[in-house]
């Protein structure tokens, strides 16, 4: 602009200066204060006078981790969505949300008629496959009818779209069932607490454990070890080329899409089971706190996902009373989704690529 | 094999009648008269689905590499068996709901009323029902089908006549009340007891949208040329074009006057989020930078305001100053504000800004949620109000001139609208603008040819913050309260909406945009409930069929295209928005 006039090697100082020193010095500058703040926050609350109790961090850690779980298996189905596509499917906490909403409907019934006491292994069982064709149809429509036909568009068309395909579902499940939230039924056997090595576990949590565990090892062994996993990989790395091998390009996109599905559709059951109750907001938060944990353990990668899952689950439950409690902020834990967004902003500010990832989330 | 297709298009076409009557969009807009008694708002959602399956079935296709317009005698059939189709579909759906019993099927989805059954089978049993449906749907797909192949001399007017005469319909709690504040008849044409126009008053408005129609494609073109004096592709701006402005603006500066105060006051909010479409579309359309932090502006900008122009807390009993309140007059608030959402905008984008595309979007997703969650938690209670916000907010009066009043509001408001689209479309002209273009369009290209991308995308960070922080400033005045819950990340989503349905980097678009996506549903009181599943179903629709907007800007709109532009003509002809072009 103004300095256009100005002589070639001034030009080339001025935008070596801004470019390069500006910005590090920004991110400096911000890194030192974030650490600061942060070792500030932890000492104060370990050390100030009204301290939580150790029972305290020992709940909000096991709970961290079940909700990391749980988060975890939905930032799966980003993650593999983002490794074939390149595309955020913003739309897949609303997948999450409609296998919970779809599940609810027969635990409902399932409790009412006693069904789901009687035999809840089995009962447990029918909810999840409802809640996985739930999901999984949800999923394969929302490609079939909204990305199919932006696979050449520009970058931020499809986002565009996924961000009105959630705003549409969400509104759909609404109009469908209404704005109130319902009373999602737990199984007798699953209330209460048992003792694990010492220390009282909601039984709920341990089944949510052990589920997503389950859930990712079959998953990695599919992806790594069965001709269709080997073809996903292959369609992740290059369309065309894979195209050329005899891959069905569509079909394994499609299958993409129904694997994320099937994830979301036992997160849903999880979720709801933890929690005891269905709406049709549920999908926001979750979903981009999944989305956080993809990004967090460098999306595209499935181990970064689970281990994303994680650390986001404990940041939630633990970050916000052992950060900001120190600085006498009242009620932490409804700072607690900002918590969420201030991870993924410094994330993808700090460390683009994630924990695990390869850093292509920034330009050249 | 055409006759598989001919069904699944119309399956599918049933399949969606079938979620307009389970969201519950059918059985709400029964009383919403249209056209004489008959002629409802949940009656025309029966037909659409299989009128649009008629159209598409009959539309052109390739094939073998050629373009081939459909037969009449195949658009006839398919058109039929598309909608009978579609009515099928639905007809299933009526007699299995009556065979369970709606009261099961309304345990699930609320929407199955007794009415909605009653409305759906004409009052008749089931199968009577299903049977009406069903030749209905055929009529309305044969009519589809039809009207695709008609030749445009035909369909043009037919098609005028049609979309005018609902607009007219919709526009029943506008339009009469114009009528009495001129001091016009309106009883020939609005029905005083149903609310929807009379039967004499439709086939009015037909005829006449129909032969201006008529008009318009035989002589347009000729009164154009010679109404501008010179041939339409001169440089600068067409005579037509101004025109065709100055009689937009002097519409907006009469509707006050001419639609009494409730409409001004949708009016109002119109202007509003007019504003932050212009400040986003700054953003978005110019520089192509994916902003879903929007709302951290226009809250921003309230906020602002507020603390400026000297508010008082909302708390119980006495209502305690924030933290800040420095008493100023609006207009000597206002360049402050702008510039602190300009230092706002820098300070956000510097970090952010070599980010990619689509991660960019989710940091400012981030920072957005988090301005929302930050304003309504009650650690900032002191500064802001925390959950019960502030009130008392100074108007923006000018001497004895107050700016509350909806209709006055209304010309505050318009007054920034056009001062903005002016900065914004001057800007779009100038130097700054083409670096945008060139920015967005490659932006490895343009960093080669000595555009300074950080200093360019910080730029239109800082400019479109400006403009929206005005939109929340305004807000501020026109309600002179401020709670969180009027800053959710849906702020955000709505005003991408408008931006991207009128059409990225097109100002008269924004304006579109803001009057469908905002205007209408406050128009349509009932509506309000289904406002941001139309936004949702509005934003995809548009992306995946007319990706450039309703107004499309003509740069913006080549580039979406640029692939297709790339290949063969016959597969151009491909697109299905080709024909749908306006001339």
């Amino acid at each position: 602009m103004a300095d256009s006039e100005a002589s070639p090697a001034a030009v080339r100082q001025m935008t070596r200066f801004e470019r390069l020193p500006w910005r590090r010095i920004i991110l400096l500058v911000l890194g030192v204060v974030i650490v600061t703040v942060v070792v500030l926050g932890v000492f104060r609350t370990l050390t100030s006078a009204q301290r939580f109790s150790g029972d305290y961090w020992i709940d909000q850690t096991v709970n961290g981790l079940a909700q990391g779980a749980i988060l975890a298996m939905i930032a799966l189905g980003y993650s593999l969505v983002y490794g074939i596509l390149r595309m955020i499917n913003f739309a897949h906490g609303e997948v999450f949300m409609a296998g919970a909403f779809g599940s609810f409907f027969f635990a409902d019934a399932y409790v009412q008629s006693g069904f789901l006491n009687r035999s809840p292994v089995l009962a447990l069982l029918i909810v999840a496959a409802v809640a996985i064709s739930v999901s999984v149809g949800t999923a394969v429509l929302l490609e079939r009818l909204a990305y199919r036909p932006l696979r050449n568009a520009p970058r931020l068309v499809p986002l565009i779209t996924a961000i009105g395909a959630s705003l549409f579902l969400q509104n759909a499940f609404r109009g469908f069932f209404g704005p109130q939230p319902y009373p999602f039924p737990k199984p007798q056997i699953l209330a209460g607490n048992i003792t694990l090595l010492g220390i009282p576990v909601q039984r709920i949590q341990v089944l949510v454990l052990i589920i997503a565990v389950i859930c990712m090892v079959i998953l990695q062994w599919f992806v790594s070890a069965t001709t269709a996993g080997r073809s996903m990989r292959a369609v992740a790395q290059d369309k065309e080329i894979a195209s050329l091998m005899g891959i069905h390009v569509d079909r394994v996109i499609v299958m993409t899409f129904a694997i994320g599905g099937v994830l979301a559709g036992i997160a849903g059951v999880l979720f709801s089971l933890t929690f005891e109750q269905v709406q049709f907001t549920m999908g926001f938060r979750p979903g981009i706190a999944a989305f956080t944990a993809a990004v967090l353990g460098g999306i595209g990668s499935i181990g970064g996902a689970a281990l994303g899952g994680f650390v986001i689950g404990l940041l939630q439950a633990v970050g916000p009373s052992l950060l900001l409690t120190g600085f006498g902020i009242p009620s932490v834990n409804s700072l607690r989704d900002a918590f969420v967004f201030l991870v993924l902003v410094l994330i993808l500010v700090f460390r683009p690529g994630g924990l695990l990832g390869s850093g292509e989330a920034e330009k050249m | 094999m055409d006759a598989r297709r001919w069904i699944r298009a119309g399956a599918l076409g049933g399949v969606v009648t079938i979620f307009l009557a389970l969201v519950g969009l059918i059985g709400n807009f029964t009383g919403l008269r249209l056209v004489g008694e008959q002629i409802t708002f949940a009656r025309l959602m029966l037909v659409s689905a299989p009128l649009v399956a008629g159209l598409i079935v009959a539309a052109p296709r390739i094939e073998g590499g050629t373009r081939r317009a459909a037969t009449l005698s195949e658009a006839i059939r398919g058109g039929a068996v598309a909608g009978a189709a579609a009515g099928a579909v639905f007809a299933l759906g009526i007699l299995f709901t009556d065979w369970i019993g709606d009261e099961r099927v309304r345990r699930i989805f609320l929407n199955v009323s007794p009415q909605l059954m009653e409305f759906v089978t004409f009052e008749q049993a089931a199968g009577v029902g299903a049977a009406i449906i069903l030749a209905l749907s055929a009529a309305a797909g044969l009519l589809g089908g039809v009207l695709r192949v008609a030749p445009a001399t035909i369909r043009r007017p037919v098609t005028a006549a049609l979309s005018v005469t609902l607009l007219f319909g919709f526009l029943q709690r506008v339009i009469p009340i114009a009528f009495d504040q001129i001091g016009l008849e309106r009883d020939w044409l609005y029905s005083a007891s149903l609310g929807g126009l009379t039967w004499i008053g439709a086939l009015v408005i037909a005829a006449a949208s129909a032969g201006v129609s008529i008009v318009n494609s035989r002589y347009g073109s000729r009164l154009r040329g010679r109404f501008a004096g010179r041939p339409d592709t001169g440089p600068g701006v067409r005579p037509t074009t101004l025109v065709l402005g100055a009689a937009v603006l002097g519409l907006l500066i009469a509707a006050p006057q001419l639609l009494g105060s409730v409409i001004s006051e949708v009016l109002g909010s119109v202007m509003v989020f007019a504003l932050l479409g212009i400040g986003l579309n700054i953003v978005v359309g110019y520089a192509g930078l994916l902003d879903l932090g929007y709302v951290f502006f226009f809250a921003l900008g309230a906020y602002a305001v507020a603390l400026l122009t000297g508010a008082t807390l909302n708390a119980f009993g006495i209502a305690p100053e924030p933290a800040i309140s420095l008493g100023l007059n609006f207009y000597v608030a206002i360049p402050f504000v702008m510039l602190l959402a300009a230092v706002a905008g820098v300070l956000v984008g510097a970090p952010v800004l070599r980010l990619r595309g689509d991660y960019l979007a989710l940091v400012t997703l981030g920072l957005g949620e988090m301005v929302t969650v930050l304003v309504g938690s009650p650690w900032l209670v002191p500064l802001v109000g925390g959950p019960s916000g502030m009130r008392g907010i100074t108007d923006a009066g000018i001497g004895g001139l107050g700016f509350r009043q909806p209709q006055q509001f209304y010309y505050l408001a318009l007054a920034f609208v056009v001062l903005a689209m002016f900065v914004s479309w001057r800007l779009a002209a100038s130097r700054i603008g083409r670096a945008w273009t060139a920015m967005r369009e490659d932006e490895q290209t343009a960093d080669a040819m000595g555009i300074n991308i950080v200093r360019f995308k910080l730029l239109a960070f800082a400019m479109g913050g400006a403009v929206g922080s005005l939109g929340g400033a305004l807000f501020a005045v026109k309600i002179g309260s401020l709670t969180p819950a009027s800053f959710q990340v849906l702020v955000s989503i709505q005003v991408l909406g408008l931006v991207i349905l009128g059409g990225m980097g097109s100002l008269p678009g924004v304006i579109v945009g803001a009057l469908v996506l905002v205007g209408l549903p406050g128009l349509l009181r009932e509506f309000e409930e289904y406002r941001l599943l139309a936004y949702g179903a509005a934003v995809v629709a548009v992306m995946v069929l007319r990706p450039e907007g309703l107004v499309p800007n003509v740069r913006r709109s080549r580039e979406l295209h640029e692939e297709e532009a790339e290949q063969d003509a016959w597969v151009k002809a491909e697109e299905p928005a080709a024909e749908g072009t306006p001339a």
